[in-house]
């Protein structure tokens, strides 16, 4: 089962000049297969370069990352990335951008249209399949953002903050769109957030860390039953995490 | 939307228009002398004068040809080089540096040394109008290439594709925008470099027709030349920006 270890993983911008920056200091953690971890921190803590390094965007200094005991080197379609910033390619229709991936390692276009009927379904965007981007909103780009990267399907989902932009209503309703999502797939998911909110109502497991040099604080296991309700966010359980975690944030 | 439209092309008619009546009021002046300014009706006539004896089609032909040749030969270069510059840094640091040094020389800074090597034949008007072409066309195209947004590489490559899919799908429509207007500009450098090669050695072509024109004083046909080389670069401007906006149909900015 394809599950994501980080072992004494270390990084410094600068290594050996006067100026070394170390934003990530031995970190080590797993992340079991079909899990939903957030990552919270402050701003500068390192959360983000974490998330880049499994990505195979970056390479971290020292230390490793393994997916199935492989080591992570470069990026490639076993860990799929959704970004804060819009990624969706706003010179391909709606369902040309669902079946990017597909369609690299040679999908038959029969193959191409099931791929793109299913997610295009699945992030709640029939009927748009047609439609360029710049023609849809900011969430509807980030469900093509999504159901891009599930219909690629990878063994690891890699969340940045990818909400960080929408409004508060719209950010709650894919939320619960994500987790309906992950729900029918059971994939692993890392999500990277600096909103404890949005951290408790998604995860099983919240990794708190705190800032320079990047440090694992605290790892929080979130026992809310699922399915999660809208409802849940106002309940004393949900409450009294968040203000524990809050407590350890660096304000 | 379509008040704004008509009220456009009005004032667009409204300039034109207007530059006209000035140009025959005074080419009417008593004291006007037709051999500097020409009334319009001399000026249709040489145009009606040319086309019958043939010279003008001739000559447009000819002129066509070096544009459409040159252009070709210039922004294809340009656009292969300014690919592997925009998108190899290796590329970049041996070649930029060449095309640095030798962008701020005007294309017709090269006319002697092109004579000089490849005498007065066609080969060397449509090589000068490649120049310019390649010049203008290939600082847009490495633009383009060094602009494409880097989340739309890193999604590619978390999508699992290769530096080369990611080229193709990624790099090359992310610039589109620029490389096409790298193609415009070099579009309006081919005309202005293929007048000025005419008009320094040439047999025929609407330079020589110009050239011609002030060598027995007809001013009316330098006129009416004048005015074919613009009514011609501009309506091939137009037709490249419709082509343009067919390309551009997914961009926010279409213009």
């Amino acid at each position: 089962m394809p599950e994501i270890k980080v072992n004494h993983l270390s990084h410094t911008f600068g290594k050996n000049t006067p100026a070394a920056l170390t934003v990530l200091d031995d970190i080590n953690l797993t992340f079991p297969s079909g899990s939903f971890t957030s990552i919270v921190g402050t701003s500068g803590c390192g959360k983000s370069t974490l998330l880049k390094m499994m990505a195979g965007l970056f390479v971290p200094s020292d230390g490793e990352m393994t997916l199935d005991g492989d080591v992570i080197n470069g990026t490639d379609n076993r860990r799929g990335m959704v970004f804060q910033q819009d990624a969706v390619f706003p010179w391909m229709t709606v369902a040309k951008n669902v079946s990017y991936g597909p369609r690299l390692r040679g999908a038959s276009r029969a193959e191409q249209a099931e791929i793109e009927a299913k997610w295009v379904e699945m992030v709640g965007l029939k009927g748009f399949e047609d439609r360029w981007p710049r023609e849809l909103s900011g969430g509807m780009r980030k469900r093509v953002d999504i159901g891009r990267v599930y219909a690629n399907n990878p063994d690891v989902l890699l969340m940045d903050e990818p909400f960080g932009a929408l409004d508060a209503q719209t950010k709650e309703r894919m939320q619960s769109d994500l987790l309906k999502t992950w729900n029918q797939t059971k994939k692993t998911v890392i999500f990277v957030t600096h909103d404890l909110e949005e951290a408790i109502f998604l995860s099983d497991r919240i990794i708190v860390m705190s800032a320079r040099p990047g440090r694992i604080r605290h790892i929080e296991e979130v026992s809310l039953p699922r399915p999660r309700e809208d409802a849940m966010r106002l309940e004393s359980e949900f409450l009294d995490i968040k203000r524990k975690l809050w407590g350890m944030l660096e304000h | 939307m379509k008040n704004l439209l008509r009220g456009r092309l009005f004032l667009g008619a409204l300039s034109i228009t207007t530059v006209l009546v000035i140009y025959v009021v005074v080419t009417n002046q008593p004291d006007n002398n037709p051999s500097l300014l020409p009334p319009i009706s001399l000026i249709i006539g040489s145009f009606f004068t040319n086309l019958e004896a043939g010279t003008l089609l001739d000559a447009l032909s000819a002129s066509l040809f070096r544009i459409f040749l040159g252009f070709l030969c210039g922004t294809t270069a340009a656009l292969v080089i300014g690919c592997l510059v925009g998108w190899y840094e290796t590329v970049e640091y041996l070649v930029d540096p060449l095309i640095e040094a030798v962008r701020p020389i005007p294309p017709l800074a090269y006319i002697p040394i092109v004579i000089i090597w490849f005498g007065i034949e066609e080969f060397s008007r449509v090589l000068l109008i490649s120049i310019a072409c390649f010049m203008v066309c290939v600082v847009n195209v490495i633009a383009g290439m060094k602009n494409v947004p880097k989340v739309y590489v890193d999604a590619a490559a978390t999508l699992g594709a290769s530096r080369i899919q990611i080229f193709r799908t990624v790099a090359i429509p992310a610039a589109t925008p620029f490389i096409i207007t790298g193609y415009r500009i070099a579009l309006a450098a081919a005309w202005t470099t293929l007048v000025a090669a005419e008009l320094i050695a040439a047999p025929n072509g609407l330079g020589y027709l110009l050239q011609e024109g002030r060598r027995y004083f007809l001013t009316d046909q330098v006129m009416m030349i004048i005015v074919i080389i613009g009514v011609c670069a501009f309506s091939m401007d137009r037709a490249f920006r419709a082509i343009q906006k067919r390309l551009m149909v997914w961009s926010e900015a279409r213009e």
